[in-house]
């Protein structure tokens, strides 16, 4: 065989042999600091509790409420509906497929707000996204719908609104007593079907 | 580069044309995320052809109805483009290199009718196989082998070994 | 640049049609100038005196292979988004098989016989007008293909996943394979009887 041959050959091998021996990388898709930090600014990752409370009301189905609260705490009470994904499971595989689930808001909740931050973060960092914080947490809702807060000063029609669709929904979530009943049992048993995206390619093809 | 020269004719090194096949077809699936292919072209000529002619057949065709007929549009497709391509990529290198000329291309022992014969039923026949596949050489074959696909590897294997045998029982027509 | 450029947005895929006359020029051209207008020399693989079809074809191949996998491992390209060719067993064994017929009696495969017929030879031209009647045969025997058209699909799997090794490694033993071929064959070729085509 022709000399020049030979070397092209040895180059190839080479080539081929270098795809062998090269380390494997960390294959994790991490999201670009900037693309992160403008993330981080975006006040719409917030939801009133007004607003997720709307959503539970009206069943709507893109709503995917996750409870990060021990699992004690959850079972004492936790919003109808919710799931609950304590912050050390959060990384699982299950629990990362059940994040990039499409066509659904994942509005995550702890006790304040600092868990769901850091879990908002995380998931942020994985490029997940529809992932929305419900600002205040349970504190904020317990005192917001469960407990009356009175708006100060002269309320506005708007606040009056809002001050009547919190008592009714004060209503649908405890029972016309006045007593604050915390057996609201959020239906923990909701398993929910994580659509495996199936891996089509983006473009089309086929001869 | 080695010449081969018989009719006159230059042809490339065959290493440096799969070279640069290999980068079009890396090319290809950098920038449209597929590779190359040709039979697809056949298929959505005649799934639109049929669709023009009877429009109702295509509806009852279990297979055509998948690519022509409501809002299927089978012309403006990746393929019918990269064939134009095809033609002209071909054309011009039959340019540069002199070889554009109308003729039949036979072995001197047979007659030019035996060979478009054989050339009109080998068609026919690599047509039919090339959907069942769901691709050709190009499309099935070497653009599977660049991702590495199984499917792709299979029809390869199975096309060239049943070439071979079959080039032997039909070896009248070429040596 | 993750990604294929089209499905990454980063050209809008108005553009995708454009490129693909693009690459179907390199392509033809390719074809043509390595000698694929002509049957007579695509068949002299089979006969032992052109192995041009097997040095151009595997070149092709493992060249864009390393390349794509390079460019992976650099991140220009996720894998995940190129369109890898789905299996089905049954068809792709019988539709090869099929094929192989189709191409040792026509001496063509669809891609060539398009150069070929580019460049006025008309059994290239007759050969694709072949094809599409074959294609149409074929949308009506359906029914009768339907089953196993549709049998043993396995998705859309890579064969180092079957052999269960990585790409890299498959790669690289293809390359080896391959080298072994091109010597054989290029061995061979003087070996075989000189035909004048």
């Amino acid at each position: 065989m022709e000399r020049k041959y030979t070397i092209l050959a040895i180059l190839l091998i080479v080539l081929a042999l270098g795809l062998v021996i090269l380390p494997r990388t960390n294959e994790q898709k991490e999201t670009n600091p900037k693309v992160l930090l403008s993330a981080i600014a975006e006040k719409s990752r917030y939801l009133t509790v007004d607003q997720v409370t709307h959503r539970i009301i009206e069943n709507d189905p893109t709503l995917l409420l996750i409870d990060l609260r021990t699992a004690d705490q959850y079972k004492t009470f936790a919003l109808p509906g919710s799931l609950n994904i304590t912050t050390d499971s959060l990384l699982s595989q299950a629990n990362l497929e059940l994040f990039s689930q499409p066509g659904k808001d994942k509005v995550l909740y702890a006790n304040a707000d600092l868990t769901s931050e850091k879990a908002w973060l995380l998931c942020t960092r994985f490029s997940l996204n529809r992932i929305y914080i419900m600002k205040g947490g349970m504190n904020e809702w317990y005192n917001t719908i469960v407990k009356e807060k009175s708006v100060t000063g002269t309320p506005s029609s708007a606040d009056l609104d809002l001050l009547s669709f919190r008592k009714a929904a004060r209503q649908f979530f405890i029972g016309s007593g006045e007593t604050v009943n915390a057996s609201v049992n959020p239906t923990i048993n909701e398993k929910i079907q994580v659509i495996r995206k199936e891996p089509k390619a983006a473009s089309g093809g086929g001869c | 580069m080695k010449k081969i020269k018989f009719d006159g004719s230059f042809y490339l090194n065959p290493y440096l044309g799969g070279v640069i096949l290999g980068t079009v077809l890396l090319l290809s699936f950098y920038i449209s995320g597929r590779g190359l292919g040709a039979s697809g072209a056949v298929k959505s000529t005649v799934a639109a052809t049929v669709n023009i002619i009877a429009p109702e057949h295509v509806a009852k065709s279990a297979y055509l109805s998948q690519f022509a007929g409501g809002d299927h549009q089978p012309m403006n497709n990746w393929l019918i483009f990269e064939v134009l391509g095809v033609l002209a990529g071909a054309f011009l290198s039959g340019i540069i290199f002199n070889r554009l000329k109308l003729k039949v291309e036979h072995s001197p022992k047979i007659t030019s009718r035996r060979r478009l014969i054989f050339a009109l039923l080998g068609g026919l026949i690599f047509g039919f196989g090339s959907q069942l596949a769901r691709g050709c050489t190009s499309g099935a074959a070497l653009s599977g082998m660049a991702v590495l696909s199984f499917g792709g590897y299979i029809t390869m294997i199975a096309i060239f070994g049943t070439a071979f045998v079959a080039a032997w029982i039909f070896r009248k027509n070429w040596i | 640049m993750i990604g294929s450029i089209i499905s990454s947005g980063i050209i809008s895929p108005a553009w995708d049609n454009l490129f693909a006359v693009i690459l179907g020029i390199g392509f033809g051209f390719a074809l043509e100038s390595s000698g694929f207008s002509s049957s007579r020399k695509i068949i002299g693989t089979f006969f032992g005196y052109d192995f041009v079809v097997v040095k151009v074809f595997f070149t092709a191949a493992i060249f864009a292979s390393i390349g794509l996998l390079y460019f992976s491992y650099l991140g220009l390209v996720d894998f995940s988004t190129l369109y890898i060719q789905p299996t089905f067993l049954a068809s792709a064994i019988v539709g090869g098989i099929i094929m192989g017929v189709g191409f040792a009696m026509g001496g063509f495969c669809p891609g060539t016989s398009l150069c070929a017929a580019a460049v006025g030879r008309i059994d290239g031209l007759v050969f694709f007008g072949g094809m599409f009647i074959g294609v149409f045969m074929f949308s009506e025997a359906f029914p009768l293909f339907e089953n196993m058209f549709y049998s043993g699909s396995q998705g859309a799997k890579m064969i180092s996943t079957v052999l269960g090794i990585s790409p890299e490694m498959f790669t690289f033993l293809l390359v080896l394979a391959a080298v072994g071929m091109f010597m054989g064959a290029s061995w061979l070729e003087k070996k075989v009887k000189k035909v004048n085509y």
